[in-house]
């Protein structure tokens, strides 16, 4: 009776030593993981991240600079276009920067987009990010 | 199905293309299409017989889509493949191009002119849809684009009495426009078809919408007025009121609601037309709608277009794939 019970311990330990091993390479991988997904993580988001600030900042500055150019007309054509430069100013100061969960970012990205090419036909220019950024290859961030 | 279609004529109109669209003017004396070939012709009666009066051929560099005429009849517009939209304006017999208007990125699809004739919408592969203003001098200012559709707008329609755009689109949706403070904003989606929506048509009145679809089926959309507990404000609610669906053997391309009759025709990708008139005794929540006529080999090919002759009952115009426009009339039994 006696030897089989430490033959059953001695096999215990060893069919045990399975479930054993696999918890803890478990935790190991899942820590691995979690450093690994954390760097990858964060390289996409700055990556995204830099992409759209980008896109808004060209946008900024173009509403900026027309801005200047037109705020000192008496024209009517020139006041109707400043109010779509402006509106275009004012819906990329509320633009959601220090929130990266902000739900409705796409929908304000399109938005932006479509005023940006609004005033860019009002004010008969043709200019495209697009075409801007890929106009500049010499330029990194 | 008791009612009758007969051929009045039938017309080579984009001989070896294909012709995309045809639209009547307010007055119905004229009949304009445009094409594959680039072209937009006008056509006009002589006598009891349907004849070219203008080819207009150096608008545009790639295919027409859709042509438009503005509520006085004194300008067409066109929309094309070439990213731009045509002004035309009506001197006698001739058609000058005032203005081209762009900023689409590519394909423009479709182009619409308010029935207050002060402003115009046009859509595009570009996925948005752009609203226009004309002042007195005949210039165009872009009042405002949208991107509400994720995928290719296929139609735009103005309702008939207020200043209300909706749009069909590849994303299988139809949106709903209104102004709102200095800026046109989708106000609701209608959501329902399973693949593209080809085009749109309000009833003669505008408390309804008509959709047709790639998934063979057309939707009729009632708006449900405000203060009965739906929504809060922010968004107008359409409900689909009535599916018509085992009528089409293929995609349906249009969608026409008679203003004079209430009568719908569509126009089918299995070479039919159809015309559907609702039933009276129905309930107006859940109005049905009969097919009382069918026109099987209606064209040779895909039927693109159906459009209501304006002032003539039951005159309509369709055209095709094959190039061809045919004018019909359609006799109701009543």
């Amino acid at each position: 009776m006696a030897v089989r019970s430490s033959s059953e311990d001695l096999f215990d330990s060893i069919l045990m030593a399975d479930n054993r091993f696999h918890i803890e390479g478990y935790r190991e991988g899942f820590e691995e993981g979690t450093r690994q997904g954390m760097i990858e993580g964060r390289n996409h988001g700055m990556l995204h991240g830099a992409k759209l600030s980008a896109e808004v900042c060209f946008y900024h500055g173009f509403a900026l600079a027309w801005k200047c150019l037109l705020q000192n007309s008496e024209d009517v054509k020139a006041r109707k276009r400043l109010k779509a430069v402006e509106s275009l100013v004012g819906l990329i100061q509320k633009f959601p920067y220090e929130d990266p969960e902000y739900e409705n970012l796409q929908e304000d990205m399109e938005k932006v987009r479509a005023k940006f090419r609004q005033v860019c036909s009002l004010l008969n220019v043709a200019a495209d990010f697009r075409e801007y950024l890929s106009g500049s290859s010499g330029m990194s961030f | 199905m008791k009612d009758t279609v007969e051929l009045v004529q039938r017309l080579s109109a984009h001989p070896d293309s294909r012709c995309w669209y045809v639209a009547w003017n307010p007055k119905g004396s004229l009949l304009a299409s445009c094409g594959g070939d680039r072209a937009v012709r006008i056509w006009g009666k002589e006598g009891d017989s349907w004849e070219c009066k203008s080819v207009l051929s150096d608008g545009h560099q790639r295919t027409v889509r859709k042509v438009a005429w503005s509520p006085c009849g004194n300008y067409l517009a066109s929309a094309s493949f070439d990213a731009t939209t045509c002004i035309w304006k009506k001197k006698n017999d001739d058609f000058e191009c005032l203005t081209v208007l762009e900023g689409h990125e590519n394909e423009v699809k479709c182009v619409a002119w308010a029935p207050s004739g002060n402003m115009l919408a046009t859509c595009s592969r570009d996925k948005s849809v752009w609203i226009w203003e004309v002042d007195e001098e005949d210039e165009y200012e872009c009042v405002s684009v949208v991107n509400s559709h994720t995928q290719d707008v296929k139609h735009v329609v103005w309702h008939p009495t207020q200043e209300l755009l909706a749009s069909a689109s590849y994303d299988n949706k139809v949106c709903i426009y209104k102004e709102e403070d200095d800026d046109w904003e989708c106000r609701a989606t209608l959501e329902g078809h399973t693949s593209t929506v080809w085009s749109l048509s309000f009833d003669p009145e505008g408390h309804r919408l008509a959709s047709c679809s790639d998934d063979r089926t057309v939707k009729i959309w009632k708006e449900c007025t405000p203060g009965d507990g739906e929504g809060d404000g922010s968004t107008d609610t359409w409900k689909c009121a009535c599916t018509l669906s085992g009528f089409h053997s293929r995609t349906v391309y249009d969608v026409a609601w008679d203003r004079l009759t209430g009568a719908l025709a569509t126009a089918c990708g299995d070479d039919g037309i159809r015309v559907f008139k609702e039933d009276p005794a129905a309930d107006p929540e859940q109005p049905v709608f009969n097919l009382t006529a069918h026109v099987p080999k209606a064209h040779s090919q895909d039927v693109n277009c159906v459009a209501w002759h304006p002032q003539e009952v039951g005159v309509m115009a369709t055209c095709s794939d094959n190039g061809e426009i045919a004018i019909w009339k359609y006799e109701s039994e009543v």
